[in-house]
């Protein structure tokens, strides 16, 4: 298995906020391909504005996010759904179509952008629930799925069409720490495995440790980045010592 | 027909027959999920003419490919384009032999062997039928419970949250009245139109005006204000107690020891009780200004108008308009917030109890109003 390697995602000067607000100012960074990459920071700091704007939900105020040397702010029509098709995303709630199973849920995306014959959608959205430990949940409805099974069959949906890349928001927010450590552990099988880049929103340490290569801690005061690098080398070298005092969880 | 292979399929492939039964298929280029639904049909189509008892399937060649494509070749390896005969795969890459190791026949036969569950007839009739029943009691229940939470705020009238009280009057009411006035004059004017002609032949046209003054006090006055004060506040008190219940505000406030029946419901039920009468009134002025200009236009001076009107009206044709109205009021408050806090689980569910509370409220109102003139048709006599 190749490591990682160049960038892949990369954030340029990004200003983002509400209206007038601004939430980060002129931040950069780039992930490279194949790393877990994980967004950190207190509640409030801006994780997930960023993670929205790194997926092109809204525009940003100032600056650029290039997927594979193209611009998501850019682009538009086809261009834009071809960078799109690049990635997937998987929601703090799952996001599944309450009304459609779960092998349809995740068959969904093959439906509406490919033309493959009906049984090849089918082996293709069961491989995927296959990879992701759901296989006999497929006829389920997500009603009827645990949160964790829900999140799980969220990555399914959102790796079926093979993106290169896997935004995650908040994976493990809501789940217990048995459920948490099954779902850090798909994300390591899937990023070595399958050699799928990751870029995690979160705040759950545990989580960080299992699976980040690198990470980037926000800080809500300075509107901006105030710390990267390997969570394991932030915990003892961070230079701010309240980035050193979240990551070894220490009370101020 | 035979399918041909097209010229730019970014996919090739080679297929030899060897001697007994054995074919050698090799892939080059992309298989991909653009190149695969065509690569597949013609490839079953080549398969389908040849005798073979083992397939040997060679993708060292292949630049690139994707999930479709290793689907194509899990169909292949296990003879889904040559039933009978053995297959094999080689020349994955382990990153493409991880994911097509994730492909099974068992998942895919338990899947398509699944048939949604389908429940007899007479457990459909049975379970509506006890859903109703559960239904029934929930509205008693709730009757029971905003009556008992009406008089608690009569006894003490500073609980009653009169600010709240205020604020639905303003949105049910103050913002209901463009639409409202116009909806009604509208009506005025259709009704004073439709009766025109068959009066005239009558020699009766004047009495338009009579007509018009009765109608939209008795009957399309209240009941008109009613169905838009169902259709525009009701639904918005369903959907905004609903939303409390999927966020689970209403669980807070019963951990908090308060009923949500006391603390939102009375509230939208007085609002709903006292503004339902105020807009009834403001249809009825609405619709005879509809049919005014009618009337004008056929010749009548307005004065003559107004007259007809006057004399055609008594006090227990406005009485009658505006019990009705209490009723609707109510009838509409209660229906929507009862829908409101009956919303069950999942995004569909807020959606649900909005239209339930629409179609519930409307309903009853016309139930509602056919009991009415049956009893007034019968007190006339």
């Amino acid at each position: 298995m190749s490591g990682p390697t160049h960038s892949l995602i990369e954030v340029r000067d990004l200003t983002i906020g509400y209206g007038d607000r601004v939430v980060l100012e002129g931040i950069n960074f780039a992930v490279r391909r194949g790393e877990v990459f994980a967004i950190l920071g207190a509640s409030g700091s801006g994780k997930s504005t960023l993670l929205k704007h790194l997926i092109g939900l809204y525009p940003p105020m100032r600056g650029d996010v290039l997927i594979s040397g193209a611009s998501l702010v850019r682009a538009e029509g086809d261009e834009r759904l071809r960078i799109l098709r690049r990635f997937g995303v998987l929601y703090q709630s799952g996001a599944l179509f309450g009304s459609l199973t779960t092998v349809e849920n995740v068959r969904l995306p093959l439906d509406e952008f490919t033309d493959l014959p009906e049984a090849a959608k089918d082996l293709v959205a069961l491989s995927k629930l296959r990879l992701v430990g759901l296989e006999s949940a497929a006829t389920k409805l997500p009603a009827d799925l645990s949160g964790g099974m829900q999140k799980r069959a969220g990555i399914a949906r959102a790796i079926v069409l093979d993106p290169c890349v896997l935004f995650l928001d908040e994976p493990s927010a809501g789940l217990d720490p048995i459920t948490s450590a099954g779902l850090d552990a798909l994300i390591r099988e899937l990023a070595r495995g399958l050699g799928i880049t990751f870029v995690m929103v979160t705040h759950e340490l545990a989580s960080i440790y299992a699976v980040a290569d690198r990470v980037v801690m926000l800080d809500p005061k300075a509107r901006g980045i105030v710390a990267e690098g390997a969570p394991s080398w932030l915990r003892e070298h961070a230079p701010e010592p309240w980035v050193r005092q979240f990551l070894n969880r220490e009370v101020a | 027909m035979a399918l041909k292979r097209p010229v730019d399929l970014p996919v090739r492939w080679d297929l030899s027959v060897q001697p007994e039964g054995t074919v050698r298929l090799a892939f080059a280029g992309e298989l991909d999920n653009v190149s695969t639904p065509v690569a597949w049909p013609i490839l079953e189509r080549e398969l389908a003419g040849i005798k073979v008892m083992r397939l040997e399937v060679d993708v060292r060649q292949l630049a690139s490919c994707d999930s479709a494509g290793l689907a194509l070749l899990y169909h292949l390896s296990v003879g889904g384009m040559t039933p009978g005969a053995t297959a094999n795969v080689t020349g994955l890459s382990p990153e493409l032999q991880h994911l097509f190791g994730s492909f099974s026949t068992e998942d895919f036969r338990a899947l398509q062997a699944h048939e949604p569950a389908c429940s007899p007839l007479v457990e459909d009739v049975g379970a509506a039928t006890w859903s109703w029943l559960c239904d029934l009691r929930q509205q008693v229940e709730f009757l029971g419970e905003v009556t008992l939470g009406v008089f608690k705020g009569l006894v003490r009238p500073r609980r009653l949250r009169w600010g709240e009280v205020l604020r639905v009057f303003e949105l049910a009411g103050v913002n209901a009245l463009p639409i409202v006035s116009l909806l009604t004059f509208l009506v005025g004017m259709v009704i004073a139109f439709e009766s025109a002609q068959p009066l005239a032949e009558l020699g009766a046209q004047v009495f338009v005006a009579n007509l018009l003054g009765l109608v939209m006090s008795r009957e399309l006055g209240p009941v008109m204000a009613a169905i838009m004060l169902a259709g525009r506040s009701g639904s918005a008190f369903a959907a905004e107690l609903g939303t409390m219940k999927v966020n689970e505000e209403l669980n807070a406030l019963q951990t908090m020891g308060l009923s949500p029946v006391q603390f939102l419901v009375v509230q939208r039920v007085v609002a709903g009780i006292l503004l339902a009468p105020v807009l009834t009134i403001y249809a009825m002025y609405a619709g005879l200004l509809g049919g005014i200009p009618v009337l004008l236009g056929l010749g009548f001076p307005l004065r003559m108008v107004l007259h007809q009107v006057q004399s055609g009206l008594h006090f227990g044709d406005l009485a009658e308009g505006l019990s009705k109205s209490i009723v609707f009021g109510g009838i509409v408050a209660l229906v929507s917030c009862l829908r409101g806090l009956q919303t069950g689980e999942g995004p569909r569910a807020v959606g649900e109890s909005t239209t339930r509370s629409v179609v519930s409220s409307i309903l009853l109102i016309i139930l509602a109003d056919a009991v009415f003139a049956a009893v007034t048709y019968t007190l006339r006599k």
